[in-house]
This record gives C-alpha cells, sequence and structure tokens, in this order.
C-alpha cells in the first residue's frame, strides 16, 4: 500500500539520499561549500586582520566575531543589479559561470566517502582518474568567460588563466596520480584503506603532497599565485565585467574549485576518514566519514587562506616558471618515489591488501 | 571579438590591436592600479615596448587660483596638493615670501618645523609604502603601513591640531607651539617605529616573493637618473647624492645630525630600501628636534615683527594665563588679514617626501601674488615610467609604479 509515507521515503532514499545527487548537492557538494566557503572566507579574514593588526568583521554580531557579516555579503551578492554591457556575448556570458560551478562540483561525483558500497556515488574501480580527470574541464570556462566578456582586462586574465591552466595540471595530476603508481590502484577506497594504520600517503610521500598543495594554489588563483585576477594589474582579470549573482558565482567556481581539490587531497594525502571505520547505516556509514574528510580538506583550506596574509603575488612568467622548473621535477621525483615504494611492496609489508600483484 | 552582438565600438574599453602581435592597454584613468592618472601602454604580447603617462585628470589650476587669493590663504590652497605631506609641499611657499617680506623665523619656529616636516616625511613614505604593497598584492604591509602612519597623522594632530591639513608654517613662523608632552609621545612613536621597520623587512622586503618581484625591476642607472632629472629618494636610489636638506640646507637642518643614505642599483628594491632608510633618518631627527624644543624656553615661534600686533589676548592665552581649549592654542591668521608683501621675486626649495619642491613667487605688492609657479617632485619623477617601464612584463606596471612612490595630484596641481 502505497502511503505518504512511502512516497516520501522514497522520494529522501531514491532522489536526495541517493548518492550522487547527494554529494553532488548536500556533503560535499554545493551546499557544504557553500557553508565551508562562508567559514573560510571568515576565517581569512580574522586570520588576516590578526596579522595586520586589526579587527576584521566585527560590526555585524561581535559576539561572533563578526560571523554573520559573510551572511549579509551573501545576500548582498545575490540581490544586486547584474549589470550587463552591451559589447558582451550575452549568451557565453550568461553560461560561462553556471557551466564553471557545474563543471567544477563533478569531481565529487567521483570520490568515495565511505568504504560502504552502498554509499558510492559510482563504481570506485578508476575513481582517482576520474576525478583528477573532471577537475581539468571547468578552467576553460574561465577562458570562455574572458573571451566572452570582450573587454582588455578580461582578455588578459584569460590568457594568463590559459597560461596557469597548462602549467599547474600536469603537476597537480602526476602528483596525484603517484599514489596510485605507489599503490597499484585507481580505486580511492582501496588507497584510504591503505591508509588506515595512520601512515598517511602525505607522509610517505611529501613531494607529491607539497607538489600538490603548491599545484591547487596556482589553479585557484591563491596568494602568492593570485595571477589572473591580480587587482593592481587587471581589476578583476576573466571577471571583471561581471557584477551581482554573475560575479558570485565566479568567486564560487574558484572556492569549489579549491575545496573540490581540498576534497581531494584529503582523501589521498591525508587518509580520507582513515581513523575512523565506517558502520553500517547511512549516519554511521556515510555521514560521519563524510564529516571526517570535509574536516581534513577545510584544514588544507585554511592553511592556503592564510597565506593571503603573508604573500605577495608573482609575476606570470615567474610562476610559470616555477611550475616548469621547480614542480615539474618534483611531482617526477615524487611519481618516481611512488614507483620505488611500488616496486619495494610498501604498503605490502605494512599488511595492506590493496597493492596488487 | 567585434562582432559580438550588435558590435559597439568602445575605444579604450578594448584591446586595440596596432600592428602584429602590437596591441595598446589602457590602464586608468579608473583602475584599481593607477591613481588619477592614465598609462597608455603598448605591449608585444605581455611585454611592454612603449609606456606613455598620460597625466593631468586631477589638474585644478592651482597656480592660477593662487592669483586671486591672500597671500595667507594661499597656503591652504597649496596643501592640496598632497595632504599626506603638508607641511614639505607648503613650507617652500612660505620661506619665499618670507623672503619677500624679509623677515626671518625665530630658532625655535624653525625647530618646529622641520619636526613637522620629519613627521611629514615619515607619514608620506608610510602611505607610498602601503600602496606599494597593496600593489603587489601583498595586503599585510598595506595594512601595517596605513596603521603605522596613524601615529603620526596623531602625531601631527597633537602638534598642530588638524590630522593633514595643519597649515602649520606661516610667515614668519607657524601658527602655534607644541604641547608640553610632545617630547613623550615622539619618543614613543620613534622607538616603535623602529621596531616596526625591521618587521617590514622581514614580512615585505625581504621576503622572497617580493624580492623576486622587485630585485633588477625598473632599474635606472646613475646617469639615466641625472639624465632625467629625477628627484628625492628615487634618484638617491640611483646613486646620486642629491638632497636639498644636505644641499641647501633650510630651517634648522644644518643643526640636526642625520646622514643621506644612498643605494647603487637603482632598481625597485633599492627605492623601497631607500625609504626605509630615510624613514630611519626622519625618526632621528625628529628626536634631535624634539630635544632642542625641550631644552630651550618657550619664546618667539612666531617673528616678532607679527607677533607685537596681537592682542594682549592672545599672549595671555600663549602664556596659559586663559584657559581656552588647550595651552597654547592661539589663533593667529587674523594677524594676516591685511597682509601685502613688497613687490619682487623670490624662490624657495626644500626636500618633502617624494622629491625636491620648488616655488617661485612674484609679488607687484599686492595682497594676492602676481605668480607663483610650482615644480613638485612626482612632477619631474613621472617622465621615469616612460623609460623605466618599456622592456618589462605588464605586471611589473605596479611594481615599478609603486616604487616610485609617484602621486598624481602633486604632479597635477
Amino acid at each position: 500500500m502505497v502511503t505518504a509515507y512511502v512516497i516520501w521515503y522514497d522520494f529522501l532514499r531514491y532522489l536526495i539520499f541517493y548518492p550522487p545527487v547527494y554529494q553532488f548537492i548536500i556533503i560535499p557538494g554545493l551546499i557544504a561549500a557553500l557553508v565551508v566557503a562562508v567559514f573560510i572566507i571568515w576565517f581569512e579574514r580574522k586570520a588576516a586582520a590578526r596579522v595586520q593588526m586589526r579587527y576584521g568583521p566585527y560590526e555585524i554580531s561581535p559576539r561572533t566575531g563578526g560571523a554573520t557579516q559573510l551572511i549579509a555579503d551573501l545576500i548582498r551578492y545575490s540581490f544586486q543589479e547584474i549589470i550587463v554591457p552591451r559589447t558582451v556575448d550575452a549568451a557565453i556570458y550568461f553560461a560561462a559561470p553556471v557551466a564553471a560551478v557545474i563543471l567544477s562540483l563533478m569531481p565529487l561525483n567521483a570520490i568515495p566517502l565511505t568504504s560502504n558500497p552502498a554509499f558510492w556515488p559510482i563504481p570506485m574501480d578508476y575513481s582517482l582518474l576520474v576525478a583528477v580527470a573532471l577537475t581539468t574541464l571547468s578552467p576553460i570556462f574561465v577562458i570562455v568567460m574572458a573571451w566572452a566578456s570582450n573587454n582588455k582586462f578580461s582578455l588578459i586574465g584569460g590568457v594568463r588563466e590559459s597560461f596557469i591552466v597548462t602549467a599547474y595540471e600536469l603537476v597537480a595530476v602526476l602528483s596525484m596520480l603517484s599514489v596510485a603508481a605507489s599503490m597499484s590502484t585507481f580505486n580511492l577506497v582501496d588507497i584510504v584503506e591503505a591508509q588506515s594504520g595512520g601512515l598517511w600517503y602525505g607522509l610517505l610521500n611529501p613531494p607529491a603532497f607539497l607538489a600538490a598543495f603548491i599545484a591547487t594554489l596556482m589553479t585557484t588563483s591563491g596568494f602568492p599565485f593570485e595571477i589572473p585576477d591580480a587587482e593592481s594589474e587587471i581589476v578583476a582579470g576573466p571577471y571583471t565585467e561581471y557584477s551581482g549573482l554573475m560575479y558570485g558565482l565566479d568567486m564560487g567556481a574558484a572556492y569549489i574549485k579549491r575545496w573540490v581539490f581540498s576534497v581531494l587531497m584529503a582523501l589521498v594525502f591525508l587518509g580520507g576518514w582513515a581513523p575512523y571505520v565506517p558502520g553500517t547505516g547511512f549516519v554511521l556509514g556515510y555521514l560521519v566519514p563524510s564529516l571526517i574528510v570535509s574536516a581534513k580538506a577545510l584544514v588544507i583550506m585554511a592553511v592556503m587562506s592564510f597565506l593571503r596574509a603573508v604573500y605577495g603575488r608573482y609575476r606570470i612568467d615567474q610562476a610559470l616558471g616555477v611550475a616548469w622548473e621547480i614542480l615539474i621535477p618534483l611531482a617526477m621525483a615524487a611519481f618516481g618515489v611512488g614507483l620505488a615504494e611500488a616496486y619495494f611492496h610498501v604498503y605490502a609489508h605494512l599488511g595492506v591488501m590493496a597493492v596488487a600483484g | 571579438m567585434a562582432e559580438a552582438s550588435g558590435a559597439v565600438a568602445l575605444p579604450g574599453m578594448e584591446v586595440r590591436q596596432l600592428e602584429r602581435n602590437l596591441y595598446e592597454v589602457y590602464i586608468g584613468p579608473a583602475h584599481p592600479g593607477s591613481g588619477h592618472m592614465r598609462i597608455i601602454v603598448r605591449v608585444e604580447g605581455d611585454v611592454m615596448v612603449e609606456v606613455d603617462p598620460d597625466i593631468g585628470f586631477v589638474h585644478r589650476t592651482m597656480e592660477k587660483l593662487s592669483e586671486g587669493r591672500d597671500w595667507m590663504k594661499n597656503i591652504p590652497l597649496f596643501e592640496r596638493m598632497a595632504i599626506l605631506d603638508a607641511c614639505n609641499v607648503t613650507l617652500p611657499y612660505v620661506e619665499a615670501v618670507e623672503k619677500l617680506l624679509d623677515v626671518d623665523p625665530p630658532e625655535r619656529a624653525k625647530y618646529l618645523r622641520t619636526l613637522l616636516c620629519e613627521i611629514n616625511r615619515v607619514a608620506s613614505h608610510l602611505y607610498g609604502f602601503g600602496i606599494f604593497g597593496v600593489f603587489l598584492g601583498h595586503s599585510t604591509l598595506y595594512m601595517w603601513a596605513f596603521g603605522d602612519r596613524e601615529i603620526f597623522v596623531e602625531l601631527a594632530e597633537k602638534l598642530t591640531g588638524a590630522r593633514l591639513t595643519h597649515s602649520y608654517p606661516m610667515f614668519g613662523g607657524v601658527r602655534r607651539d607644541m604641547p608640553d608632552d610632545f617630547g613623550k609621545h615622539v619618543r614613543k612613536a620613534t622607538a616603535y617605529m623602529r621596531r616596526r621597520l625591521d618587521e617590514y623587512a622581514k614580512i615585505f622586503l625581504n621576503n622572497p616573493n617580493i624580492r623576486s618581484r622587485l630585485e633588477g625591476v625598473g632599474v635606472i642607472p646613475k646617469g639615466r637618473a641625472v639624465e632625467m632629472g629625477l628627484a628625492g629618494p628615487n634618484v638617491r636610489a640611483s646613486g646620486v647624492k642629491y638632497d636639498v636638506r644636505l644641499a641647501e640646507p633650510y630651517e634648522a637642518y644644518d643643526r640636526v645630525d642625520f646622514e643621506i643614505p644612498v643605494y647603487e642599483e637603482g632598481d625597485s628594491l633599492a627605492r623601497a630600501w631607500q625609504r626605509v632608510d630615510e624613514m630611519r633618518q626622519s625618526l632621528s631627527i625628529m628626536e634631535q628636534a624634539v630635544d632642542w624644543l625641550e631644552k630651550h624656553p618657550r619664546e618667539g615661534f612666531i617673528h616678532e615683527k607679527f607677533w607685537k600686533t596681537a592682542p594682549p589676548i592672545y599672549k595671555q592665552v600663549y602664556a596659559g594665563a586663559v584657559p581656552y581649549a588647550g595651552k597654547y592654542r592661539v589663533k593667529m591668521i587674523p594677524l594676516y588679514a591685511s597682509l601685502r608683501v613688497p613687490a619682487g621675486r623670490s624662490f624657495a626649495r626644500v626636500e618633502s617626501g617624494r622629491g625636491e619642491i620648488t616655488y617661485y613667487v612674484e609679488s607687484d605688492g599686492k595682497d594676492t601674488p602676481y605668480r607663483v609657479r610650482v615644480v613638485s617632485g612626482s612632477f619631474r619623477n613621472v617622465i621615469a615610467f616612460k623609460y623605466a617601464m618599456p622592456g618589462h612584463r605588464l605586471a611589473d606596471l605596479p611594481a615599478i609604479y609603486g616604487s616610485f612612490d609617484y602621486f598624481p595630484p602633486e604632479w597635477d596641481r
């Protein structure tokens, strides 16, 4: 008999808590990313303010350290007038940020947040490869935004972005995949399980972690690589002609990208849900491990945000030099370390079954 | 690009192709990194090949305006050139008029002027430093410099009653004497600032990230600097030991002990260090001036010619006999209401925060100047953009711009 209860239960079960939808929309997707963005921006402002000997957000709710200032900012962005210059290519101008946000979220659908197969969004055999491949989709839309804006600063910003993309992508992919070389598997669940002993891959292969960290900074134009949207040079780079909610989407896409890379790094290098062994049921088997992963990713993001207070920005050629002359050899070295670890069966010696062969 | 949606041509908004691989980009006048000016840049790829500083966006016809105002009222007018350096900017005008009036300010006034000039110089350098930091994306230096500048702005407020537009030097003296506890505040501020300058070096000047941005960027060799006639800290960073305080000492500068720091490299980093070293010297001068002022009796902060015309109530206020809004706070302005300056021509110059500033003043004996001509430090420095920038990348534009501490309102008058 079909009762209202059954309909709601099925609705929740198959639509909201259906892992592909759930991971895309709720944790660690859109809503979690929004919460994280609010927290990280607040943290960024407060930490920078602390270094810079000022208060940061303060006036709105001083008791919470001005935390609700961010809500006010979000509301302002949402309701601000969207000014569309006459010279833009309107269809692409609007489509590109939306596509960028959606595609930035895509990798979250390829990662596991638990070892319980009932809560995997996709089969996990090649999940690391799929996730890393999906992260490379969104940057093209930043370049599209710049082109559609038809503005000189946007154009220069877009060109810079394209340079940066070519520089960081190889580094990010190589450093993430060195773990696959080391463990002879692309399965993120196996990778996380292998680290459950406490020996995280970030400790076993620090060059890979460092390279991935810096590559993430470069992709998301974090300091000291805030180059495509360097304010004092090219206003807001590719986002110059965007205002209101559209600008919010642009910034949101960058934050989501950083969040996605942080989640990936938490899984690959920081042991994912490692100390915790996922149980059964939604809460113990899915929610708790996903929150642990999110917490680790949040720490990575917080460190990245803090760099704003320490560094200025590099010049584009210096950043490219860092990427091609230092980071790629570093990532290669990390890959070599990974291969060496595979050769000597490091994880096998540690009693982990993930190693094939 | 042009065929996008209706093709509205907006010159200056789009990158214009001049010839193959050569594009024109307009930075400014409404650009976060341009200030009140426009820089027309021709780029080949990412490299600037021609840079044309286009100035005049904040021109206020100050020289012409001054011809219609009383001698005294021109002091607040000229202050508007660089309100963060107000004493230095108006001092040569006052000195030039004093030469025409044939009055020499008393010793105490000279020291007071020196004191405020150095307070202004530190505040002005800190302002330039803050802008420099944010140009390079270094928000911490920006906040630090502006926060610490506040100390010197408040020192100036304690001394003069105004934060920025002090109108402090007047013909024959200064507007008021310093408060009793001023020396204490100055010493506190200088001790604090010395410590802070070390921290600036740690986070900014010795930061590998910033060093790589500044070293070897925007190099101006010694000969070139002389050819272009650069002024102030910028020429000294290129190895030329020229400073008006040294070449032609004015006020009390021949009686205080200080050094002129000189750097040989002539790049952006040298110009930044130059300013740090100059700030240290300024702090030392401030302490010496305040020591002298505390040791000597409070008499004659304004020339007897003007002081003797003051009504007795002024003198009672100055002596502290009449309680009025604080000790020594005398309103001196009415004494100059009907000032007429004898006909003649005179010239004076001082070293302001951004370089040598010169005034030529001509009087025909009326109550307004016949002609005032101003040449400021920024006016002489702006030409360097044209020659220092080509060959560098577009991203170096803010690094070079910021290192010159160029201030458009000072040029544009």
